[in-house]
């Protein structure tokens, strides 16, 4: 058996791990014109700043490739013979029994970004994080505006800031991050970034970009003001890098905002054999909506399915209750379950420790506990799926809140306070 | 003071903390210390001026000054977590108490200096006979009864982090003092096998030097060809373990070995409570499917641990190199580990409705 992966990040190594698992015999190889070696993404923040090393970032010793057999290719993939199972890159053609496209995404481009002007980029590749390891020596002025209310948007305000950077936050929405926080919690969240010397501006869009021919000097914003930057990172999201498949007989989510691979419930495309896995397939999510899992744990998770169909298992993939962790600064944040879906007949508890970035929203679905907005302190999130998959009520959530705590020891016990409020919400 | 997560970025980049010039020259300095201390008397003098009796007083001032200010530092930079606020302030008051002023007072009164904090085998002149006849018995029973009994029973319900992360000054100083390059122990798997091999090398060497020395000291007259090495064993111990590993070495390395270079590779106490630790109820808790292989935990682990390889698996483990200091739990960005006390070996039956996603 010929196993062809094309991608070497979370999703393509869990995927080649498990084949190897499954057969210690098969060919496997992994195409990536990014890294010859597993790194973590996340941590490319890590790196940037200098708190981890190259190696540090990296899960596996460098040794793993060849201990495992996993034959490694660099180069991109220009396109896909689905016919005779060929796949074409600059200077070699590989041949593949089976294939996964676990090829993430890409960033997305503003539309009033320039094209060839220094001093602007993304940070979600490795070569973004050369890129910018450059550009901040470079920038002498040392004032970088980041467009974008995410989680990368954060994260790079965070680094940049302990680079000794003025940074500004220029933030479309009415509050940072609305797919996962309400007002409340992005208000306290955005006041520790405050602390922390980070400006923000809320409700704000950039209408262009002004350069000196070379190089960024500056974001106008529709507002009319001009903010004097020398380094601008947009942070918009990511895509799924699916336009080399563009003509090929893989069917795409041709509709939807995001192109993502279509894949049914064993990950298989359009075309048999072939699979997706990670940011680039879009899946059915619990509301029957397609759309694409851009998530570390997703990708993963969806890496081992396709790996055990790849090698004819048939398994169903199943995303369970969703849960996902987070950091902004200083501050952790653990979800689970169903907490921004705005469900029919959906009401909230939520209480918010005074002077502290820390607080605790429970989402309830008629009495039905379904989700958890976790700020500020640790929690085990797998009681939190239990809870849910039982279908527990408020009371005996919050009797039984504790023992879920994950904070290190000697941290203080869960206390309700007086002031939590229990809201219905009309949606 | 304890309002974030201070200096948690771009504390490695540096010449000092990074096997830069400014590290070796730092590691050169403190060897010479050691190599100075121990084997001249040079420091003599110094400690006559500032009324200290002895060079080994003056060793146990600097060494109480940078615990201090190592603990002081340390504070700032990860006192927001209640553990590590609580151990560095037990590790500072430990080494002024028992570690520089009980001795000294003791001193003053023409008494033989005691250590309260330290046992056998890590002390291991306190299970040898010349030195017991010299102490009174409140002292002996002391000695003995934390040494057998206290401290197998304790590191069988706290783990060892009791000893090494709380109360040991070899430790109190690696963590305070030596934090900034705790990043630099080797995580190899070949420095692992290392480890294997010379921890417990050096735990059956004191084992034997303790019985041999006790063994010569009953009946050594009647055989003055055992006695003779006998004496030998004994004075290798005290000079290449004792002084070179655990100070010369140990310390000096800092800089450019991570600092845990005496208690991972060779203490004899770490040994024993590493042993026992691994059937006892102390185990680092992980949460499953939470870990994004970010390596922090594992970069920060001063014993070489690593912590990575078990979150990325979903598996609680217990190591026995494990001095239980906290900081992987610390680091995570993603709050997946945890130190815990718990006689249970799985957390899950804790949780019957809760299964790990069956991948």
């Amino acid at each position: 058996m010929q196993h062809v992966i094309i991608g070497n990040g979370v999703a393509g190594i869990t995927a080649a791990n498990e084949l190897r698992r499954l057969d210690a015999e098969a060919a496997i190889t992994i195409i990536s014109c990014e890294s010859e070696h597993f790194f973590s993404r996340p941590a490319l923040m890590y790196e940037f700043c200098g708190q981890l090393s190259r190696s540090d970032i990296e899960p596996y010793e460098r040794t793993h490739y060849e201990r495992m057999g996993f034959n490694r290719v660099t180069g991109r993939v220009h396109s896909i013979d689905t016919e005779q199972k060929i796949l074409r890159l600059d200077s070699q053609e590989i041949s593949f029994d089976t294939l996964l496209l676990a090829v993430g995404s890409r960033p997305v481009q503003a539309p009033w970004q320039p094209a060839g002007v220094q001093g602007v980029g993304h940070f979600v590749t490795l070569q973004d994080l050369e890129w910018l390891k450059t550009a901040t020596r470079k920038a002498a002025a040392k004032r970088v505006a980041v467009v974008g209310g995410g989680l990368i948007g954060i994260e790079i305000a965070e680094i940049l800031l302990a680079a000794g950077f003025a940074v500004q936050f220029i933030i479309r929405e009415d509050w940072y991050w609305p797919v996962a926080l309400n007002r409340e919690e992005a208000q306290f969240i955005a006041t520790h970034m405050a602390d922390h010397g980070c400006s923000i501006l809320l409700e704000t869009e950039v209408s262009e970009v002004s350069t000196d021919g070379a190089t960024v000097t500056g974001v106008a914003l529709q507002t009319g003001e001009t903010v004097p930057v020398d380094l601008l990172l947009v942070a918009i999201g990511v895509t799924p890098n699916t336009s080399f498949l563009e003509d090929s007989p893989i069917h795409l989510d041709y509709e939807a905002r995001h192109r993502g691979i279509l894949v049914n419930e064993f990950l298989e495309t359009s075309v048999p054999g072939i699979f997706a896995a990670g940011d680039c397939a879009t899946v059915s999510w619990f509301d029957g909506q397609r759309r694409p899992e851009q998530l570390w744990y997703t990708a993963r998770d969806q890496g081992y399915i396709a790996a055990a169909n790849m090698f004819g298992l048939r398994k169903k993939y199943e995303r369970g209750v969703l849960y996902n962790a987070a950091k902004f600064f200083d501050i952790e944040y653990t979800t689970v379950g169903l907490v921004n879906f705005q469900l029919e007949g959906q009401s909230e508890w939520y209480q918010k420790i005074p002077n502290q970035p820390i607080s605790q929203r429970i989402v309830m679905q008629h009495d039905r506990v379904v989700g958890f907005n976790m700020i500020g302190t640790r929690w085990d999130h797998r009681y939190f799926i239990c809870w849910i998959q039982e279908g527990r009520d408020l009371t005996y959530v919050l009797k039984n809140l504790h023992k879920a705590q994950f904070d290190a020891e000697f941290t203080p016990p869960f206390k309700v306070l007086p002031a939590a409020i229990t809201s219905v919400s009309t949606a | 003071m304890y309002s974030n997560q201070k200096g948690l970025l771009s504390v490695y980049s540096h010449s000092t903390t990074n096997r830069g010039w400014v590290g070796w020259l730092l590691s050169a300095l403190l060897i010479s210390f050691y190599l100075i201390f121990y084997f001249t008397e040079w420091p003599t003098p110094v400690a006559a001026l500032l009324q200290l009796g002895n060079k080994w007083t003056l060793y146990g001032l600097l060494y109480s000054i940078a615990i201090l200010v190592g603990g002081i530092y340390f504070l700032r930079k990860h006192g927001n977590n209640r553990y590590h606020r609580y151990r560095t302030y037990t590790i500072i008051i430990v080494q002024l108490i028992f570690g520089f002023s009980i001795p000294y007072v003791m001193q003053l009164f023409n008494q033989h200096e005691y250590y309260f904090s330290y046992f056998w085998p890590l002390k291991i002149e306190y299970f040898y006979p010349d030195t017991i006849l010299k102490q009174p018995l409140p002292l002996v029973l002391y000695s003995f009864i934390g040494s057998l009994i206290v401290f197998p029973l304790l590191g069988f319900i706290l783990g060892k982090r009791f000893y090494c992360s709380w109360i040991c000054g070899c430790g109190g100083l690696a963590n305070t003092f030596g934090d900034p390059w705790r990043h630099l122990s080797s995580k190899s798997l070949a420095s692992w096998k290392f480890e294997q091999v010379s921890i417990y090398s050096v735990l059956f060497l004191a084992l034997t030097a303790t019985v041999i020395v006790c063994v010569n000291w009953a009946v050594g007259e009647s055989y003055p060809l055992f006695s003779h090495y006998a004496f030998k064993l004994q004075s290798f111990y005290g000079f290449w373990i004792g002084a070179i590993w655990a100070g010369v070495i140990g310390v000096g390395l800092y800089p450019l070995m991570g600092t845990r270079v005496w208690c991972r590779f060779g203490c004899p106490m770490a040994a024993i409570l590493g042993l026992i630790q691994k059937f006892g109820r102390f185990r680092i808790t992980v949460k499953d499917n939470m870990c994004i292989a970010c390596g922090n935990c594992s970069a920060h682990c001063e014993m070489g641990i690593d912590v990575r390889s078990y979150a990325m698996n979903n598996q609680d483990f217990k190591r026995a190199a494990c001095v239980g200091c906290g900081m992987c739990a610390h680091v995570c960005p993603r709050g997946v580990l945890k130190l815990e006390n718990k006689w249970d070996t799985d957390p899950l039956s804790r949780l019957p409705g809760y299964s790990v996603k069956n991948l």
